[in-house]
């Protein structure tokens, strides 16, 4: 028992069956009630809920269709990452630099800062890269060097061009707050195949937050257990450890009296969902306070591997600290941690200096910023590769949106522009050295196959086996989905 | 006319190719109701989009304003009807709404036009009765039959097993019965007393009222009097309000900060909360609750419509007109939607972009309402509130005398210390708010300024220099001033300003010298002059002292070349701190520094409470014309729509476009607070409902639409509305029926029976478990450790650290002090930010409306609850609470504690383990443990 100090109850007392066939009213009752009430919308395809045992949330659920994907790992640039001066090539900006950008009716380009100077060349030279030849800048080499394993998409469009919405909309899918994350919807639906660990992981940057915070990986409306659990290789998980003041005989003491508090309370109420969840979620915690720091751990990691991701390299320590929660990130994975959000950049220091939102100075800030990203994403992509873990994990990269081809009026740097920007794709279910969708000849607007973000979203769930307009969960007057009533797949970047 | 109808006609019977040459069957039964019912809906009379017609034969032919042929009969592909339904650019497929025509429909267009689009002439005009008109959806008009849109009419009360006196049990005793159940029998006097305490006020019961309560069920053989005496214990507590109020501020989405990017606070949001919990005291009749939100301002109830502002703002503005309309669409929205969610329990929100699918709101609507609020902006205006505003006038009354009392008491002292210095030939030191040095008169044509030293060594600044004429006359003005030295760069600091006749720092003159500089004028004749008045800021609310010279020389001069001393600051006493007394004997000076000290305070006082309360409760500006938006890009108005109600749902009133603002929330107010709005009443006693048993009569609070919940007990929820109205609208009233119900009173206990028919308890055969949620948690531990501080009202507690970044940074504190131990409701509560501890508690963050909250189970939350530092501390608090009251003895401070945390006395295994636990580990262990309880957060 002793090894065991929260799992006396569950086991002996909780017959899954039953407790199935007594609903509860926690989750179970959200389930259930679902299940019931709202089944009235004329649509040919009726929503999907997962039915979710309350005692084992996390407990994987089997897709709507066979998956491509097991794991998603969301890398998300904070400060919106300029496509121009990093994967988009556009031979024609270069010709027409240092003129005006043509507007059709020849009237003044005011952006979300102002008015608008004229066209800037990339501010690194493009080069061909891989087997495929694709055009990727000097500013990110080593992702470069990767290009052979991406699928880009060239057309992504924002509907918002200031960062709190756009931050909302590529991670919940609208740009109003209050709506929840792609990770917690893919937690909702799918649970996980790791037992010990939260189902869905957001890794903060070790500068900080992005700009919207918790808002990335918020469950909002979801139920508060499909959350994103923040933690990265710096700062652990949340009263994760055993406080101080309490020694550890005291807190094992404390856990087997609550257990039987617990356990005692199920013997006078048998049969009640709630308490056996909470019993059951004792038990996870306290495998995650032994699991957590284990997977943070990164004393076992071969100097090799420490090397390739650039976790040692004393010059650069933000790198190499954003490099340790690349590192991470590859342990959740191969726990089988179902959605990881890696964040890159953070918004407490303010813009363009901890982030890519180079509005007045984008050369310099780029040049602190593209190293830092740069060789450890690469040495992750690669471990992710060689350990065969990208067959099964879709690697998704993206930004708030994209940066304009023109510098701002008086000033060194680029403003927002949601109109065209780039995201990649790579790994499991994608093809390779693929290009969709294309913006015009400078790089301002998405022209060929426009893509929105809930096309993405569609995506990412297709790959995961799951139908985005049938994954629903009914709040407030509305079923509501990851993307709203919009959303097709984008069917030519699928293997 | 009769002869172009005569060629049509012709024309379309010529062009009539095979396939539907047989007869015009085809277009009659399949094209035209297809065309009319998929495209009618924007191209009709009502709405011409693009100004595109389909269900007008030689518009359609004629195609819209792009100017290209609509249906060119015999070649679909040049048809641009048919392009427009096929076309693969998403942005430009048609219908704009819904899915897309299915390859059938799309062929059966198709082939239609390949025949060359026979359209007969009966037909040549669509009728009516085909198209979609707005407000005239056929989904709509099914929909207006839908229950929760007729009018509320008092059902008869069910015959047979009620309990004597409360209605409700007949309604809910025939539901079960009919579904062949029983109810379970009335919970213990525990059981209940903790149930109905944590409902009506949201804390654990105390001890003695659980003891007292059961001595009381003994003595009386029953619950029953000592039950109702408890209920209007708890319904008269101001705890009530507190706790109610919360689930309101859910319901609207109140939170004290703007959200989006920055999501900087709004400290004065809290009048609201106030205002929402001594409502609910106060039991204030809901009808007029529901008016004061809407339109408090014309009601005298200024607080109340914070509502309308409570929620997000964006204030990230841009030179970018898109997104500023954006924003402008986005802030009506949510004030639209939130007003038609509380109360009336609608999702009025979907027809922002096109008419509501399930329930009769059209798009035109939408945009009547949102006319309504269109003259609605955030931010704050001051709080007028007659019985507090005459109090306030009698403060400022008052406190004017005191002031008045003090200055001329001030006076004296000043006089007499003016007396003392000239006695002792000293002059007063220099100050910011003049200065005066005279001189035995002399003829002078220049006079310079020099500065020799300033406060702090700062540039020295003069608001004003003036020279007196032995006349009287300031000469200064009508001279010409040059400087050393002018500190570039400011509009309000210049030159010309040290002569202009005007006071304070916005007209002033800086020298561009630290320390020094100096400035003089040339006056317009040599005239004989005695004094020089200067000052730093002479306005009438000085604000600056900084920059003063304290050090300075004046001097005059025939010829601007040779210059002569005339006064300087030597004699003065020496400048700082509460000089103006130093000529006094000590203790006079100590009676003088005091009172212009106490001064001082009063003045602030005065003039805060002067400029009167003020709260983020919105500001109200006369609209422009409110237009209504194609699919609600605010980039594509169209016709103008008037203020008005939701007409199919008996708001057919409508105002004109140019109704005062005022006037438009009135009238809206009134209409949804009337007492035959059929949807007013029923939705707040569904409210009532979903919280006192976790789930309401219709399980989705905020809609009652056509998509909703199903009542379970219909007639029940039209009798609570109607008893509602009729008891003038007391929301207490309806709370004491239901408390003392049997259906709330009766055990919780599971029955496998009656789990096989009814697994979700809709028909209340039992009373539900439920979790509490994170406030009632939180004060909960607060009211168990002896921590809570009941002071109720006022500016909240932050459960964040300080942070003054533009983009604010919310860190959850650590620790924590008397100020955070108020009950939750206080909490300065952010928006889109959960703290880390209560969050994972299912907290709503205010950013959507929350009608009813999920209660999940996460590791996270048995994380915060083991080790979270809160939790840690006030463990402490709970154990020294219980040895306060008990003493040192194991035993009596385990059953204390159980009592405190539990409401009921430890197990004899209880106790044994406990008591280990405390000899072996100290009593913050098991205060730490039972804190960890499922029980502790449960309620049976």
């Amino acid at each position: 028992m002793r090894h065991h100090p929260l799992s006396a109850a569950g086991r002996h007392l909780l017959d899954r069956r039953e407790f199935l066939q007594w609903g509860g009213t926690g989750l179970g009752g959200v389930a259930l009630a679902a299940l019931l009430g709202h089944d009235r919308l004329l649509t040919a395809a009726p929503p999907i809920r997962p039915v979710i045992d309350p005692a084992a949330p996390f407990a994987a659920r089997p897709p709507h269709f066979p998956a491509k994907a097991r794991n998603v790992l969301l890398v998300f640039c904070s400060g919106a990452l300029s496509h121009v001066d990093t994967f988009d090539h556009k031979p024609e900006l270069v010709r027409r630099h240092d003129t005006p950008l043509p507007i059709p009716d020849g009237g003044k380009l005011v952006t979300f800062q102002g008015e608008q100077g004229n066209l800037v060349k990339p501010l690194w030279e493009f080069r061909p890269r891989g087997e495929s030849g694709t055009m990727t800048s000097d500013l990110l080499p080593c992702l470069g060097a990767l290009a052979d394993e991406m699928c880009f998409i060239h057309s992504m469009t924002a509907r918002s061009n200031t960062h709190g919405p756009a931050e909302n909309q590529m991670a919940t899918g609208f740009t109003l707050d209050g709506f929840p994350s792609a990770g917690a919807w893919v937690s909702y639906a799918l649970g996980s195949e790791c037992s010990d660990l939260p189902a869905f992981v957001a890794i903060p940057d070790p500068r900080g937050g992005p700009q919207v915070g918790p808002r990335q990986w918020q469950s909002a409306f979801l139920p508060a257990v499909f959350q994103g659990t923040a933690f990265n290789a710096d700062r652990p998980i949340a009263n994760l450890a055993r406080p101080a003041g309490i020694s550890p005989t005291a807190d094992r003491a404390s856990r087997e009296f609550i257990a039987r508090l617990n356990d005692d309370e199920l013997r006078r109420h048998p049969g009640d969902g709630d308490l056996a969840a909470r019993i059951a979620a004792y038990e996870l915690a306290a495998r995650m306070q032994l699991a957590a720091p284990r997977i943070a751990d990164l004393s076992g990691e071969t100097v090799a591997t420490l090397d390739s991701y650039g976790a040692r390299d004393a010059a650069n320590p933000l790198k190499a600290r954003f490099a340790r929660n690349c590192i991470l990130a590859r342990r959740l994975i191969e726990q089988g941690v179902r959605f990881v959000q890696l964040f890159n950049g953070a918004y407490a220091m303010g813009e363009g200096v901890g982030n890519w939102d180079g509005h007045k100075t984008l050369a310099k800030q780029y040049a602190v910023h593209g190293p830092i990203l740069d060789q450890p994403l690469a040495g992750l992509l690669s471990d992710l590769k060689q350990r065969g873990l990208l067959a099964e994990t879709l690697v998704v990269f993206v930004t708030e949106f994209g940066r304009m081809p023109t510098f701002q009026k008086g000033a060194s740097g680029r403003d927002h522009n949601p109109a065209g920007f780039t995201v990649w794709l790579a790994g499991a279910g994608v093809r390779r050295a693929f290009h969709h969708g294309a913006t015009d000849e400078f790089g301002y607007k998405a022209v060929t196959d426009v893509a929105t973000i809930p096309d993405l979203h569609a995506t990412i769930l297709h790959l995961l086996g799951i139908d985005h307009t049938r994954l629903t969960f009914y709040h407030n007057g509305i079923e509501r989905r990851l993307t709203d009533v919009h959303g097709h797949v984008i069917a030519p970047i699928l293997a | 006319m009769r002869r172009a109808t005569a060629v049509a006609a012709m024309t379309w019977a010529a062009l009539a190719g095979p396939g539907f040459a047989a007869g015009d069957g085809p277009f009659r039964d399949r094209v035209a109701p297809l065309l009319a019912t998929r495209c009618g809906g924007c191209h009709g009379p009502a709405t011409a989009e693009g100004g595109f017609r389909i269900d007008i034969r030689e518009r359609a032919v004629a195609g819209g304003d792009s100017g290209a042929a609509g249906i060119v009969p015999g070649q679909p592909s040049a048809s641009t009807l048919f392009a427009r339904i096929t076309t693969a650019d998403r942005e430009a497929l048609m219908p704009a709404e819904g899915e897309p025509l299915s390859a059938e429909e799309r062929t059966l267009v198709e082939d239609w036009i390949a025949a060359g689009a026979p359209w007969p002439d009966d037909l040549r005009t669509l009728p009516p009765a085909l198209l979609p008109a707005s407000g005239d959806d056929p989904r709509h008009k099914r929909a207006r039959g839908h229950w929760a849109f007729q009018p509320v009419v008092r059902p008869a009360v069910p015959a047979g097993d009620g309990s004597p006196g409360n209605p409700i049990d007949s309604f809910v005793a025939a539901r079960l019965a009919a579904a062949g159940l029983q109810p379970s029998p009335e919970a213990d006097p525990r059981t209940l007393i903790r149930r109905v305490t944590f409902d009506l006020v949201g804390l654990p019961p105390s001890p003695e009222e659980i003891e007292a309560f059961e001595s009381a069920c003994r003595r009386d053989g029953g619950s029953a009097s000592a039950y109702r005496a408890l209920v209007d214990r708890l319904l008269a507590s101001p705890r009530h309000g507190e706790r109610w109020a919360r689930h309101w501020l859910d319901v609207v989405r109140f939170a004290e900060s703007n959200g989006f990017e920055t999501n900087s606070a709004r400290p004065n949001a809290w009048p609201y909360r106030d205002w929402v919990i001594a409502a609910l005291n106060d039991d204030m009749p809901y009808d007029r609750f529901v008016r004061a939100q809407i339109a408090g301002d014309v009601w005298g109830a200024d607080a109340a419509t914070g509502f309308l502002v409570g929620g997000p703002w964006d204030q990230v503005k841009s030179p970018d007109p898109v997104l500023t309309a954006t924003q402008r669409a986005d802030e009506l929205h949510d004030i639209v939607g939130t007003t038609a969610s509380a109360f009336l329990g609608l999702t009025v929100g979907c027809a922002r972009c096109h008419d509501h699918k399930f329930d009769p709101v059209s798009q035109v609507d939408y945009h009547r309402i949102k006319a309504v609020f269109a003259g609605v902006q955030h931010g704050e205006r001051p709080l007028r509130d007659a019985a507090a505003d005459a109090e306030r006038e009698q403060r400022i009354a008052a406190l004017e005398l005191q002031v008045a009392a003090q200055a001329a008491r001030l006076a004296e002292f000043r006089a007499a210390a003016a007396g003392a210095l000239t006695a002792a030939g000293l002059r007063l030191p220099v100050g910011p708010q003049g200065n005066v040095d005279t001189f035995p008169a002399v003829v002078a044509r220049w006079v310079r300024f020099t500065v020799r030293a300033t406060t702090g060594n700062s540039e020295p600044c003069l608001d004003e220099l003036e020279v007196f004429a032995t006349d009287g006359t300031n000469v200064a003005r009508a001279g010409r001033p040059t400087a050393s030295s002018t500190l570039a760069g400011y509009d309000i600091h210049k030159l010309v300003h040290v002569n202009d006749g005007r006071y304070g720092n916005e007209r002033s003159w800086i020298s561009a010298e630290p320390g020094g500089g100096w400035v003089q004028i040339e006056l317009a004749a040599p005239v004989p002059i005695e004094r020089v008045v200067w000052s730093r800021d002479r306005s009438p609310q000085p604000r600056f002292s900084d920059r003063l010279a304290i050090r300075y020389e004046i001097a005059v001069s025939d010829d601007g070349a040779t210059w002569r001393m005339v006064a300087s600051d030597a004699g003065r006493m020496p400048h700082g701190p509460a000089a103006d007394f130093a000529a006094l004997a000590p203790e006079q000076r100590a009676e003088a520094e005091a009172l212009a000290a106490r001064h001082a305070a009063t003045s602030t006082e005065l003039e805060k409470l002067a400029a009167g309360p003020r709260g983020y409760v919105g500001t109200f500006v006369e609209p422009g014309p409110t237009h209504r938006l194609f699919r609600g890009d605010p980039m594509a108005p169209r016709e103008e729509v008037p203020p008005g109600g939701l007409s199919q749902l008996g708001g057919s009133w409508e105002l004109a476009g140019d109704a005062p603002e005022q006037a438009r929330r009135q009238r809206l107010a009134e209409w949804i607070a009337a007492s035959d709005n059929p949807l007013t009443a029923r939705v707040i006693v569904n409210r009532l409902w979903h919280h006192h048993f976790g789930t309401g009569i219709v399980d989705t609070p905020s809609d009652l639409g056509v998509n909703g919940g199903v009542p379970s007990h219909p007639e029940l929820l039209d009798w609570l509305a109607a008893e509602l109205v009729s008891s003038g609208w007391r929301l207490k009233h309806v709370h004491r029926l239901i408390v003392t119900s049997r259906a709330y009173r009766q055990a919780s206990d599971p029955r496998p029976d009656a789990l096989a028919v009814d697994a979700l308890d809709r028909l209340l055969w039992r009373h539900p478990p439920r979790r509490l949620e994170a406030e009632a948690i939180r004060d909960a531990i607060l009211a168990v450790s002896g921590s809570l501080d009941t002071r109720m009202g006022g500016p909240g507690f932050d459960l964040f650290e300080p942070n003054g970044n533009y983009v604010k940074v919310y860190v959850t504190k650590e620790a924590f002090g008397a100020d955070e131990f108020r009950r939750m409701v206080y909490q300065s509560k952010p928006r889109a930010e959960l703290d880390a501890f209560f969050g994972a508690f299912d907290c709503p963050d205010a950013s959507q409306v929350q009608p009813r909250r999920t209660a999940s189970t996460t590791p996270l939350q048995a994380l915060n609850m083991l080790n979270g530092a809160f939790l840690l501390d006030q463990a402490e608090r709970f154990a020294s609470r219980v040895e306060r009251e008990v003493g040192v003895d194991p035993d009596r401070q385990v059953a204390r504690a159980f009592l405190l945390a539990l409401g009921r006395p430890p197990t004899p295994t209880e106790a044994g383990l406990a008591t280990a636990l405390v000899r072996e580990h100290g009593l913050a262990l098991v205060c730490r443990s039972l804190y960890n309880a499922n029980e502790f957060i449960t309620v049976r």
